[in-house]
């Protein structure tokens, strides 16, 4: 891991009003977007970022001290 | 920077186990909890109405008559906005008085008075808006929570809310109280900073009340008792801002207070700084009340300089929010670079986001942001005819009351639970997620709330849409703005479902002595740093009634001289008398004609415009 797993769904829940919005910002610039279409970039978007928090560049940083209290 | 200190728990909650609230204060810590329990039990209530009216009017399902639709509303607005926000703040009024002066209140009896008063008046209430769902009792008060003339309710509902009111003045002096008895033995100290900001913030409360306690003792319940024929509904809507835009303070002040005092304690810092605060709950006593007139720019019947001034002195109030942004956000940066946190954005990272009170109240405050962006929208006597009575306006304020208020509330209350049980916070993850949805739930709703009101789609009812007229969306469609809607509503409602569960799942656990200790953030800048007269409240006090006087006189004169301080023989609605029953019907038939042509035209416009 390379966030806490509460980072991380805080990072996720940021990812929603951003996905939300980004339709109609690049409507703005007369890109159209469809519903199914943001709905596939979002998902992209959230594999993204668990990939990237999932896989830790090197093995050695084991932070989760977390456990859950 | 290192992750370690992210998942640091024991700093989130600061200090060395100490003393709980509960074990200096046990007789206050009962009351606070009455207090508490009471708000959840109307937020129970509130929420479930909330989910059926929105997936009713989205029609995704309908399970009531559209008739039933305002009994529906009326309920959502008032035990939210009323019953939920007051009966919570009174109880973190009460622990924030008793914990700053460090000492119980003068008189247990009288705190359970005060109480009582609040509750009886609530069921009071609630039982004239219940009665509304069935025939069987010949009562109800569909009123909205906005309850001014034409619409009238059951005399049992006016009587609920003063006497709800009168409990709420009670409250105040209980804390007052307090306060002069710590003040005969700190001669000379300063006020500590939450008394302070209960003070000042029950001072506006007074001051506010003085207009809906007008409308309802002089008009609009001796109108529903029968004893006079009618009232004048611009002057009683007049007063029912007066008081109508304080209270939406009366509800955030003490969100900001916890911002204030409880956030950057927890966030492992200090508060940027403690006269900065004062400021800040000064400039509320002072400019809220005089403002209200900014719900009533399209009012006939209050000339536009009225309206202008009002609209100058709202800008105004920007400034003490713009003031807190800035402090909070300060006082959470110092807090992170205390926990380690490094770099411009990093720092960030170093935040205790793990702590369901903390991550709550951080997400609050950023819909907050986003709340007051429409709501300077809203303050613009101009645009706000773009977006009045909309859709747009309960989109802008479920992220200030909805999120801003309530979320701190749901998020607060997960660090007031063990205060004031003694026992350890039941499923610390189960509020994270919590927290979250809640915060996913109403970007959905609000955003797409907004959009809706940009084109126009009209708030309060059940059947927004009409035939012979399509809205047409600037992007995407209206249809996925109801999804949108509806999809957040349910989120929010199982958001509300995990609040309740871990409520409840404390509530029921076991006492336990591992509790964090009862206090507050300290500030970087202290009491000492502020100048005396900021606690001059008698100064303070008056101001906010010379600015209100300024403010009121002409508007009020001016309405009174033109309908009559009775009003222009209006009944209630819904309206009976034949002659204007009739005149209606007649100028409904001409709008009818002229909005068929027109809307040929409007579409053709709009498609347009948006292309
Ligand atoms: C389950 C969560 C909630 C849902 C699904 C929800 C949904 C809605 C919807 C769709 C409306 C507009 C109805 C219309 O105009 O036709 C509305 C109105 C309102 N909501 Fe909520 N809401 C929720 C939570 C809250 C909270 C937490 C508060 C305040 C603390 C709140 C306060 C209000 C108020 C004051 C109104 C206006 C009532 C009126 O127009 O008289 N809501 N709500
Ligand atoms: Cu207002």
């Amino acid at each position: 891991m390379r966030i806490s797993k509460e980072a991380l769904l805080i990072v996720l829940a940021f990812t929603v009003p951003f996905v939300v919005e980004l339709r109609t910002v690049l409507a703005w610039f007369h890109i159209e977007v469809t519903v199914f279409e943001s709905l596939l970039l979002g998902a992209a978007l959230i594999v993204a970022i668990l990939v990237w928090a999932l896989f830790p560049q090197d093995g050695s940083r084991d932070t989760d001290a977390s456990g859950s209290s | 920077m290192s992750d370690a200190t992210v998942n640091d728990t024991t700093k989130t909650t600061g200090e060395p186990l100490g003393e709980a609230y509960l074990d200096k204060f046990p007789a206050e810590a009962k009351v606070v909890r009455s207090a508490l329990y009471s708000s959840f039990l109307m937020l129970a209530l509130g929420g479930l109405f909330g989910v059926i009216q929105t997936l009713h009017r989205t029609d995704f399902l309908r399970i009531m008559e559209s008739e039933t639709y305002y009994t529906v509303l009326t309920a959502h607005g008032v035990f939210l906005v009323i019953a939920f926000t007051i009966f919570f703040l009174v109880g973190v009024f009460t622990w924030g008085v008793t914990t700053s002066l460090d000492r119980g209140v003068e008189d247990i009896r009288f705190t359970w008075v005060w109480l009582g008063t609040m509750s009886a008046g609530a069921v009071m209430s609630a039982v004239a808006i219940l009665a509304g769902f069935t025939d069987s009792i010949d009562m109800s008060a569909d009123v909205l929570f906005t309850f001014y003339a034409p619409m009238q309710a059951h005399p049992l509902f006016y009587i609920g809310l003063t006497v709800f009111v009168v409990g709420t003045w009670l409250a105040g002096a209980d804390w007052f109280r307090s306060w002069w008895a710590w003040k005969k033995e700190n001669p000379g100290e300063r006020i500590p900073l939450p008394t302070f900001m209960v003070l000042t913030t029950m001072i506006m409360w007074y001051v506010a009340t003085i207009g809906v306690a007008t409308a309802i003792l002089a008009f609009l319940l001796p109108w529903s008792l029968g004893l006079i024929d009618s009232v004048n509904p611009t002057l009683t809507r007049t007063l029912f801002w007066f008081f109508g835009h304080p209270v939406v303070y009366f509800w955030l002040m003490p969100a900001y207070m916890m911002w204030y005092v409880l956030l950057p304690k927890i966030s492992g810092g200090k508060l940027f700084s403690d006269p900065l605060a004062r400021v800040v709950f000064v400039l509320f006593l002072l400019l809220s009340t005089p403002v209200g007139i900014h719900h009533q720019y399209l009012d006939p019947g209050i000339s536009e300089g009225f309206k202008f001034i009002a609209m100058t002195n709202t800008m105004f109030l920007l400034l003490p929010s713009l003031l807190t942004a800035f402090t909070v956000v300060a006082s959470m940066e110092h807090g992170a670079r205390q926990r380690g946190g490094t770099g411009r954005i990093g720092w960030l990272k170093a935040l205790p986001w793990r702590d369901p009170v903390f991550a709550g109240m951080a997400l609050a405050g950023l819909m907050f942001a986003a709340g007051g962006f429409s709501g300077m929208i809203n303050a613009g006597m101009n645009i706000n005819y773009l977006v009045h009575n909309t859709l747009w306006v309960p989109g802008h304020f479920h992220l200030t009351v909805g999120t801003a208020v309530a979320l701190t509330f749901m998020a607060a209350t997960y660090w007031f639970l063990p205060q004031l049980t003694g026992k350890k916070l039941w499923g610390r993850s189960v509020a994270l997620v919590q927290v979250v949805l809640w915060f996913i739930g109403m970007t959905f709703m609000t955003n797409a709330m907004h959009r809706a009101g940009l084109l126009g789609i009209p708030r309060r009812t059940a059947e927004p849409q009409y035939d012979g007229f399509e809205f047409e969306a600037g992007v995407g469609s209206v249809a996925e703005l109801d999804a949108q809607i509806a999809l957040g509503s349910i989120f929010l409602t199982l958001s509300l479902v995990l609040f309740f569960a871990v409520v409840i799942g404390t509530a029921l656990g076991s006492r336990s002595d591992d509790i964090p200790a009862n206090g507050y953030a300290e500030a970087l800048s202290g009491p000492e740093d502020s100048p005396k007269i900021l606690d001059n409240l008698k100064l303070w006090f008056g101001l906010a009634v010379v600015l209100v006087i300024i403010a009121y006189t002409f508007p009020l004169l001016s309405i009174i001289e033109r309908g009559g301080l009775f009003g222009p023989d209006i009944t209630a609605f819904p309206q009976s008398i034949d002659i204007v029953s009739m005149a209606w019907v007649t100028a409904e038939q001409y709008a009818v004609d002229a909005f068929t042509s027109a809307s040929e035209a409007t579409q053709a416009a709009i498609n347009g415009v948006l292309r």
